[in-house]
């Protein structure tokens, strides 16, 4: 952080601290008549926070223009995420500003739901609790999502006073199975984290950490830093699974198996690994027993039971084997089959087979979602409810009606009139539809808190601009309920500054201003050592080795599974996530069901057929998506769609498959059962047009996506005689340089101190979309809807394509396309009135007021990437506050596309002339480099030599996308390097 | 022109003529009345699509030009064969063009005019056409005179006035004819519009000049109108557009389409107006072999891009030339292919050339292969061009289908009333031919 920063950060950080929570909301959230004195109309403050949209607790810092939160980015000191956010946080701030945000308490009347003011409400809880607290104990029960300690704390001191329980820690991705292994195993009921950049070789059984596993972001950086080419990393990735979402989609090799077989694939490789090893390093306790136990999986076993093709298993051991340090992931840990918990323990004593001292996990800063409840036992705290034990029942910001299985009685209990509901929630979500008393609360970004993602990192959250729809934070209803006089008077803020004091977190006042400016108190973290481990002995673990069960038996089986877009449904009510298509299936505002293609074509099933699914508990009916990453006896369906209620972006949008599982949990890890079968398919006859946003799953043998074997890399590369073909002409840079009189016709263009480039590393991307969402954020894009995506016209400046290997369709490269600003290009000269134009550091500039609307340079541009304004989006109120006041909204009838984010360059450049200098190299950063957990995207000027992309330009892996028309990209892609496994 | 065994007189020509004068009958009006509605149906829709936006039409990304450019090439082609048989057959003396000479010049009016309207349609925001025009301003803002979109201004604006001019300088003796056998209120208004013609020796001189010189400078135009409406497509990078041969096959194209709808008008006009003698079967067994012509170099075009395809072993232009006889169009490529190339072959067999029937059907056949030449050209090159992943369908909506039968009502409109209300015949070269062998008689 530079001085400057710092200062403005300091000023407003007080000013926040001075001004933060008033109980009266803000009348107008824009008001110069009485703005703060270090406030510039027109220059944007920072205010460090927390994303809340998963547990990870990633740091944030909002951009606050004009009093409008506009736009977020990943806070850079913060260890979690080091600056980089996913899809999901940036789409955060359409949590704030959706329109269906509920703003007064409402009490249910006679079946009809009243406004009523916080006050009543208030007073209505604390009279139901003491009420309940007068019948006995026990009788007042909460469930919550996961929150800070602070928060938690105050929740104990509020049902203490109510002679209850302590709150339960509601998730709907606990890691049952995962926790359930790191004690049986390592003595730890908790969830390390994973020294993921030091491993040489990665495999996982299912583990989806690019996408919601644990902390998306913060493994999509360990992960390349373990991988990717540019940053050195020679590791190998290999996943093991019965499905590939986009994180076995990024595995040098995705080995898939039967559903459940994962289990006997580890087995297998631990009967190999205790072969191989003769060491005394591990322990007899471990060998004997193991070797016991696993004696009856020898390949041929393995083989039969776990389904995996014979030539992958060995290339598998072979890896495994001769690593130098290998670390083991688990299975997905959203939501448990049979075989889970026995595939992760497999997981946890392979790890301490081939590392005895476990140096790559890290026991000491650990997920702290491991606070979370067990599904059991939520389960079985929820059933003393439905046995009418408790009065009152206080739901904080969950969604179990939508996200357990219905027969699990939440639909019931809840829609009963004992016990008294009451649902903290700023939505209308399934769950608040059928409470007793719905009290909103401010969203994360306008309350203060503090979260700890990871123990040790303590992130603060606070508003980061006023109150928009006047709701209280829960922290201070909750101080109001429990506390009386002073503490009551300072509200939450107070209570949190105290309690952070007394933890240790701050010393002092002036500590804490500190620590609000940078966004939390990282010094707990430890780097190395801390907490260590010894394996446990085998009668602790034995036991769910032993659970697993064949997986053949169960015929087809239905799976469903997290969402790197709308995790567990939370996020269904974000236009921009259900506009940003899946990454895997590219389909944008639906739930498909995914069939193996074989499977489907045997059965006479096309892409788009709804099928009736049924199982013992429910039925439901979804679209099919014909898939290249599946067992053939496994359908897979994401999670997050198919609300009937939670607003107008999510009500009646998809299918939920929580309604077709069992209501159970696992027997040996206690989490849900996110596998059920037996299961029947029933055509329905119907067919439903897919939305998807890609025109073919394959390049066509065309150079837009390319690969490079490692071993090509090293090797001398003899350069071929250029030439015009689409393979042998020349990288042409956008300079002067690029020209050349045997095929250019006109002379080079004069740039003006600046040409601005990009350069986008393929073997890094990971094609999560979280630049494509970013890319939303800052340019006003419009949110055209499921209908529109149907008819093509989606508006995204920057889409990931997803392209399979014509060869092996197995194997899939995503290729992050935005506007290319080509020196030579097709769009600039076929534009009637100059809209389309060439700028003087060679943007290819759009010019809104200009454009007439003929589409012209829309069908010359060989990228496709300009899009046309069919019509005039709607961004209903209060949505529209978010837009950012830099970029122009368009209109209808004009075209837009990407403009390397010009209104960050420009502002860069009113910095550098008042210093009297040249912008520097990485001044300027776009909304997608920001954002990019893997630092795919490299911005700069390639007039100056010294830049970074000018140096990459030197990459033996550069090149450009159809370079052969000679149309110059300014975008220079760097292949994605192929592994030899 | 031997076969009527009563040889036309001068007075024979003006009597039937100045027949289709006379006040219409109710069924005209009726008709009229009818083009004016469909009109006001494309008026509607065109309406709507400035109000909701041009979503309202089914183009998407990447197929960003749909039917209005379709028809915009459309109705450009069928203005090309007026000027090619009143200007080029002028001046190579072809006089078996006479009869047909007013009648294909008022189509090229037209059907230019409707053309016109097209690139207004199309536009997202046609209330700023005007940036296209160079009108002074404070920023200085200049056209992009290197745009296609320029070039087609000039070109169509051109072509409209010229041929405008064309049309009515041969027209002004005929109307001269009207005014002197007129009486009352038509008398004053064809006073107006004849010029005050005389038929004097110099007005006759000059007149043939003036004809001649309109002749001379037309005669590029043809070439050059359709020609510059190509490089629309041909001067982009689009696989599908990017082709040297598209201005000769465009203007063969047009040439093709325009012949065809000459018969289209012929025909029926012959029918209802009792031009037989005039307009003899003759001549449309002339335009019919004309067809075959431009038929047979439609097919060489349509050969040749395949070839070139095929020989130049690009993936990408070797997938676009795969898809048009394949792909998801493929029912409009093979109607274009049937219609443009293989029909016309029937006009070798003189039966067929002579038989009205025969002729009219095949001249509406080959105006709907060549709206899907556009087509096919248009949409199916975009809709899979170089990046697999923005590949994409097109269909047009009911809006488009309304602002296309605004356009064929316009244009039908427009030569209904023309043909009651002006001579659509020219007296005048009608009565040169038959001067030429002694006719003079009336």
């Amino acid at each position: 952080m530079d001085r400057r920063t710092f200062l403005k950060i300091a000023a407003m950080g007080s000013l926040s601290f001075a001004s933060g929570c008033s109980s009266q909301p803000d009348k107008t959230l824009f008001s110069l008549v009485q703005a703060p004195d270090d406030m510039v109309t027109g220059r944007g403050t920072w205010f460090a926070s927390t994303c809340r949209e998963c547990p990870a607790g990633c740091g944030i810092v909002a951009k606050n223009r004009e009093g409008r939160a506009i736009k977020l980015e990943g806070n850079p000191l913060h260890p979690i995420n080091r600056g980089r956010l996913c899809m999901r946080g940036q789409a955060a701030l359409q949590g704030v500003y959706n329109p269906d945000r509920l703003s007064k308490p409402l009490i249910r009347e006679n079946g009809r739901l009243t406004p009523i003011s916080y006050e009543k409400a208030l007073s209505i809880i604390q009279d139901k609790g003491s009420d309940a607290a007068k019948k006995g104990q026990g009788r007042v029960a909460v469930f919550t999502e996961m929150v800070g300690p602070t928060l938690l704390s105050l929740f104990k001191a509020l049902l203490a006073q109510w002679h209850s329980e302590t709150p339960t820690l509601f998730e709907p991705f606990a890691y049952e199975s995962l926790k359930l292994a790191n004690s049986q195993v390592f003595g730890i009921d908790g969830l390390a984290s994973y020294r993921m950049e030091q491993a040489d070789l990665l495999v996982s059984f299912g583990a989806d950490f690019l996408e919601t596993w644990l902390s998306p972001v913060e493994y999509a950086r360990r992960f390349q830093q373990m991988r990717a080419f540019g940053s050195g990393g020679k590791g190998v990735y290999l996943h093991v699974g019965p499905y590939a979402g986009l994180t076995a989609a990024n595995a040098d090799r995705f080995m898939v198996c039967r559903c459940g077989g994962e289990a006997f694939v580890a087995f297998g490789l631990i009967r190999e690994v205790l072969e191989k090893i003769s060491d005394s390093s591990v322990s007899g306790d471990l060998v004997e027993p193991l070797k016991r136990i696993l004696d009856p999986f020898d390949r041929e076993e393995v083989l039969k039971l776990s389904g995996i093709r014979q030539s992958h298993y060995d290339l598998l051991i072979e890896r495994v084997l001769s690593a130098r340090r290998p670390l083991i992931l688990g299975t997905q840990g959203a939501g448990a089959g049979e075989n889970t918990p026995a595939t992760d323990v497999a997981s946890c004593l392979l790890n301490a087979l081939l590392d005895p001292d476990l140096t790559l996990i890290d026991f000491s800063n650990r997920h702290t979602v491991e606070r979370t409840a067990k599904r059991s036992d939520v389960l079985n705290r929820f059933k003393s409810v439905t046995d009418g034990k408790v009065d009152l029942l206080l739901l904080n910001n969950i969604d179990p009606v939508f996200s357990v299985p219905y027969n699990a009685g939440f639909r019931k209990t809840l829609g009963q009139d004992s016990p008294f509901v009451v649902c903290f929630s700023s939505f209308m979500s399934e769950t608040a539809a059928l409470s007793d008393l719905i009290v909103p609360i401010a969203h994360p970004l306008e309350s203060w808190d503090a979260y700890e993602g990871k123990t040790g990192v303590w992130s603060i959250l606070q508003p980061v601009m006023g109150n928009l729809v006047g709701t209280y934070t829960l922290g201070d209803l909750l101080v109001r309920l429990a506390f009386k006089g002073e503490t009551a008077q300072q509200g939450y803020r107070g209570y949190l500054a105290n309690d952070l004091i007394r933890r240790g977190m701050i010393k002092d006042e002036r500590d804490w201003i500190k620590t609000v400016q940078q966004g939390g108190a990282f010094d707990g973290l430890s780097s190395e050592g801390g907490l260590s481990s010894k394996v446990q002995p085998s009668w602790s673990w034995a036991g769910t080795l032993s659970s697993a069960i064949d997986p053949g038996a169960s015929g087809t089986i239905f799976a469903a599974v997290p969402s790197i877009r709308l995790f567990d449904g939370r996020g269904a009510n974000k236009p921009w996530l259900n506009e940003a298509p899946e990454p895997m299936t590219q389909v944008a505002w639906q739930t498909p069901v995914l069939m193996d293609s074989h499977t489907a074509a045997k059965n006479n099933i096309r892409q788009g057929d709804v099928l009736k699914i049924a199982s013992t508990w429910g039925e439901l009916e979804a679209p099919v998506y014909l898939s290249e990453f599946l067992h053939p006896d496994l359908l897979v369906m994401a999670v997050g769609q198919g609300h009937t209620a939670y607003g107008r972006y999510a009500k009646g949008f998809g299918t939920n498959a929580a309604g077709i599982f069992p209501p159970d949990t696992h027997p040996v890890c206690g989490g849900p059962l996110y596998r059920v079968a037996p299961i029947s398919l029933t055509p329905t006859g119907k067919w439903l047009k897919p939305a998807n946003t890609d025109g073919s799953r394959v390049q066509h043998h065309r150079k837009i996506a390319l690969t490079v074997p490692l071993k090509a890399l090293y090797e001398h590369q003899e350069k071929g005689h250029p030439g015009l073909g689409m393979w042998d002409f020349p990288l042409t840079l956008p300079l002067p340089e690029g020209y050349d009189p045997q095929r250019d016709f006109y002379p080079p263009h004069d740039h003006d101190g600046y040409r601005w480039a990009m350069v986008i590393d393929l073997d890094r991307c990971i094609g999560c979309g979280a630049c494509a969402v970013a890319c939303y954020a800052e340019n006003n894009i419009g949110v055209v809807g499921e209908k529109r995506i149907l008819q093509g016209r989606e508006m995204a400046w920057l889409r990931i394509e997803r392209y399979l290997d014509e060869a092996d369709p197995t194997r899939v490269i995503f290729l992050p396309m935005l506007c290319q600003h080509c020196d030579n290009a097709p769009c600039e000269s076929v534009c009637p009135v100059y809209a389309s134009h060439h700028s003087r550091e060679g943007l290819n500039n759009q010019i809104y007021n200009r454009c007439i609307g003929t589409r012209f340079c829309s069908q010359m541009c060989p990228y496709k990437v300009r899009r046309f304004n069919w019509f005039d989006w709607e961004w209903p109120a209060p949505l529209n506050f978010q837009l950012n006041p830099d970029v122009t909204v368009r209109s209808k009838g004009v075209t837009e596309k990407c403009s390397f984010c010009i209104q960050r360059i420009k502002a860069a450049h009113g910095k550098a002339k008042d210093e009297g200098r040249m912008i520097q190299d990485g001044e300027v950063i776009p909304a997608c480099a920001q954002t990019c957990p893997t630092d795919a995207f490299v911005f700069g000027n390639l007039m100056d030599k010294t830049s970074r992309i000018r140096k990459l330009m030197a990459d033996p892996r550069a090149y450009q996308v159809m370079g052969y028309l000679n149309t110059k990209p300014a975008v220079i892609y760097l292949k994605k390097v192929i592994r030899d496994v | 022109m031997s076969e009527n065994a009563n040889p036309l007189t001068f007075g024979d020509i003006d009597r039937r003529v100045l027949a289709t004068l006379a006040p219409a009958s109710r069924g005209y009006w009726a008709a009229v009345g009818l083009l004016a509605f469909g009109v006001l149906i494309g008026a509607g829709c065109w309406a709507y699509q400035i109000a909701a936006g041009v979503g309202v039409a089914g183009m998407n990304n990447p197929v960003a030009w749909g039917t209005y450019l379709i028809n915009f090439v459309f109705w450009v082609g069928i203005a090309h064969s007026g000027t090619l048989i009143s200007a080029i057959l002028h001046l190579m003396r072809a006089s078996w063009r006479n009869p047909i000479v007013r009648a294909a010049e008022t189509m090229t009016v037209f059907a230019v005019c409707v053309a016109g309207l097209f690139p207004f349609i199309h536009l997202g925001r046609v209330w700023m056409v005007y940036y296209m025009l160079p009108i002074p301003n404070q920023r200085n803002l200049w056209q992009n005179f290197q745009s296609p979109l320029m070039f087609d201004v000039l070109a169509i604006s051109t072509y409209l006035t010229v041929s405008t001019l064309f049309w009515y300088t041969g027209m002004l003796p005929d109307l001269a004819v009207v005014r002197d056998r007129s009486t009352g209120k038509k008398k004053k208004i064809f006073t107006i519009i004849s010029l005050g013609w005389t038929g004097a020796q110099e007005q006759w001189r000059h007149y043939t000049r003036a004809y001649l010189f309109f002749a001379a400078l037309a005669t590029p135009l043809v070439i050059s109108v359709h020609s510059v409406a190509s490089w629309d497509f041909t001067l982009g990078v689009v696989p599908g557009w990017h082709s040297t041969i598209f201005a000769p096959y465009f203007v063969a194209g047009a040439i093709h389409s325009g012949l065809s709808m000459v018969l289209t008008l012929m025909i029926p006009m012959r029918r209802i107006f009792n031009y037989e003698k005039i307009i003899t079967i003759d001549v449309l067994e002339n335009v019919a072999k004309a067809i075959i012509f431009t038929g047979f170099i439609v097919a060489f075009a349509y050969g040749t891009e395949f070839f070139m395809a095929w020989y130049s072993q690009n993936p990408v232009e070797l997938e676009v030339f795969r898809n048009r006889p394949f792909g998801d169009y493929a029912a409009g490529f093979w109607i274009m292919a049937v219609c443009n190339t293989i029909l016309p072959v029937v006009f070798f067999f003189r039966f067929a050339r002579r038989s009205l029937s025969i002729l009219f059907m095949v001249s509406i056949l080959v105006n709907i292969g060549m709206w899907f030449e556009r087509f096919v050209i248009i949409v199916t090159s975009v809709s899979r061009d170089f990046i697999p992943h923005a590949w994409g369908l097109y269909a047009p909506t009911w809006v488009e289908f309304g602002i296309m039968i605004g356009s064929f009502s316009l244009f039908f409109f427009l030569f209904v009333l023309f043909v009651k209300h002006l001579p659509s015949v020219s007296m005048t070269e009608m009565k040169e031919m038959l001067g030429k062998r002694g006719g003079h008689g009336g």
